[in-house]
């Protein structure tokens, strides 16, 4: 959707810095998740101990941005695309806080996990945190392009991902009834899914939000109707 | 949008000369709502306010086409009375403009003219100043010059003297935009209580106050209606896309 530029140049780099902040915020997410799967998969605590350093960074960045969304509400009074797109941005940088606080729950099952023999070999779960990380990729093109198809193709993603989760659930139930040794494990590796699996609820929260943003009707669930 | 109207306009186009400032507008005002009209200078919202009480009539060289009903009575119709229909819809301008009389005969004026008897006189200065909220301020200095009102008190006896006429409809072009924030939030709560009986056609400005205090609002850009719509619907998800450029600063 091409916008005409404001006539207010400077709410327009306003607005143009929110963007960017949240593109910038979701990099650090998409990052977050990559090293928290992999110091699981390469058994590196120290790898893990920086997503939980840097998840800092994350809180931060959320905060200034939710700061300076409000400063927007309260300073320019923004109507129509704007106001939708202002308070798509506060619920987007939520959302954001969130995944990177689920990448550090992640990174501290990683440690636990660490500390003993490996259980099994990790196929599915790499497999999981690509495409929670494509969702949160696409699901950020889709607020910046004002995408509606991208937002689509994140809500149908995190069907996959919902699937993918039973089905390790259903393995890892099989691990724990063969050996009661296994239990501890299995139900860490069991937590680590349902982290990624919260993530693409996320993800597919800020395709939800996009798509309010862009037509003004709410599909975040089946009974809403924000605006008829 | 259609039920309970008060006013239609059918097809009207408004011509200053050879130059048309409306073009083909049609549309309705409903009865004890507040509607907004707003727009960039020179779109015809003003002129729109003027024709629905014949104000225009004053300006030489102006012609209207088509129809303005006022409960189902062309306005334009060569056997009414403008002065008749100016006493039904009331108007309030931009800059507060009391007569230099005392706070009393402002208000008693009109209806004096109009023959309402002395008797009752008190009693409708009383009640037209408790409307717009000036009573209590007033009531003891009744006798003195309306020139030494402030700004915002003198733009509620304005409402008052208007509203001692009995009208139906209020017409206001701009009200509070000569006024301080205290006076203008004192304004906006009173359109918010006068809606109770009377119908109230505002032309503002401030985009903020539309949001605020109307129920539905008309875009109007170089004299066509662009968006009628409910307020909140045009405040949040406008229909058309000049209607949001322009609510959203990115005009021009």
């Amino acid at each position: 959707m091409e916008e005409k530029r404001h006539t207010s140049l400077h709410y327009e780099k306003e607005l143009q810095a929110i963007k960017d902040g949240i593109i910038y915020l979701g990099a650090l997410t998409e990052t977050a998740i990559r090293k928290a799967m992999k110091s699981l998969s390469d058994r590196d605590t120290e790898l893990a101990r920086s997503v939980i350093r840097d998840d800092d960074e994350i809180d931060r960045l959320d905060t200034d941005l939710e700061e300076r969304c409000i400063k927007i509400l309260a300073l320019r009074q923004p109507t129509a695309i704007d106001l939708r797109f202002i308070t798509t941005a506060i619920k987007i940088t939520g959302h954001l806080e969130r995944i990177g606080d689920m990448a550090v729950n992640i990174a501290e099952k990683a440690m636990q996990l660490n500390e003993e023999p490996q259980l099994k070999p990790y196929i599915d779960l790499p497999r999981m945190a690509d495409l929670v990380g494509g969702m949160i990729k696409d699901s950020l093109d889709s607020f910046v392009k004002s995408d509606l198809d991208q937002a689509e193709k994140v809500r149908r993603v995190e069907q996959v991902i919902d699937d993918l989760n039973e089905q390790i659930f259903r393995e890892l139930l099989t691990f724990m009834m063969e050996d009661s040794k296994n239990i501890h494990r299995a139900l860490l590796v069991m937590q680590v899914s349902k982290n990624m699996e919260r993530i693409a609820d996320h993800a597919k929260g800020i395709a939800d939000m996009v798509t309010y943003m862009v037509t003004g009707e709410c599909v975040r669930h089946r009974t809403c109707n924000m605006l008829e | 949008m259609e039920s309970n109207a008060i006013i239609s306009i059918n097809r009207v186009n408004f011509y200053y000369g050879a130059v048309r400032a409306l073009t083909d507008i049609s549309m309705k005002f409903r009865k004890n709502k507040v509607t907004a009209l707003i727009g960039p200078s020179g779109c015809g919202k003003s002129t729109l306010l003027r024709l629905l009480n014949r104000m225009n009539d004053l300006i030489d060289g102006t012609r209207v086409e088509g129809e303005i009903l006022f409960e189902g009575q062309n306005i334009y119709a060569p056997d009414v009375d403008p002065v008749e229909i100016r006493r039904k819809i009331g108007m309030v301008f931009q800059k507060p403009n009391p007569f230099p009389k005392t706070i009393y005969n402002n208000i008693a004026y009109g209806p004096k003219l109009t023959g309402v008897n002395a008797g009752d006189l008190d009693a409708l200065v009383e009640q037209s100043l408790k409307q717009a909220v000036l009573w209590d301020e007033v009531k003891d200095i009744m006798s003195k010059s309306a020139m030494n009102l402030s700004g915002g008190q003198q733009q509620r006896l304005c409402i008052a003297r208007a509203l001692a006429m009995k009208p139906d409809i209020l017409l206001m072009d701009e009200p509070t935009s000569a006024l301080d924030p205290i006076s203008t939030a004192k304004i906006e709560e009173l359109i918010e209580e006068l809606k109770k009986d009377y119908t109230i056609i505002i032309v503002t400005h401030n985009m903020q106050q539309a949001a605020r205090i109307s129920d539905e609002t008309a875009f109007f850009y170089i004299g066509n209606l662009i968006e009628y719509n409910k307020t909140e619907k045009i405040f949040t998800k406008p229909e058309v896309k000049q209607t949001e450029d322009y609510i959203t600063g990115r005009f021009g």
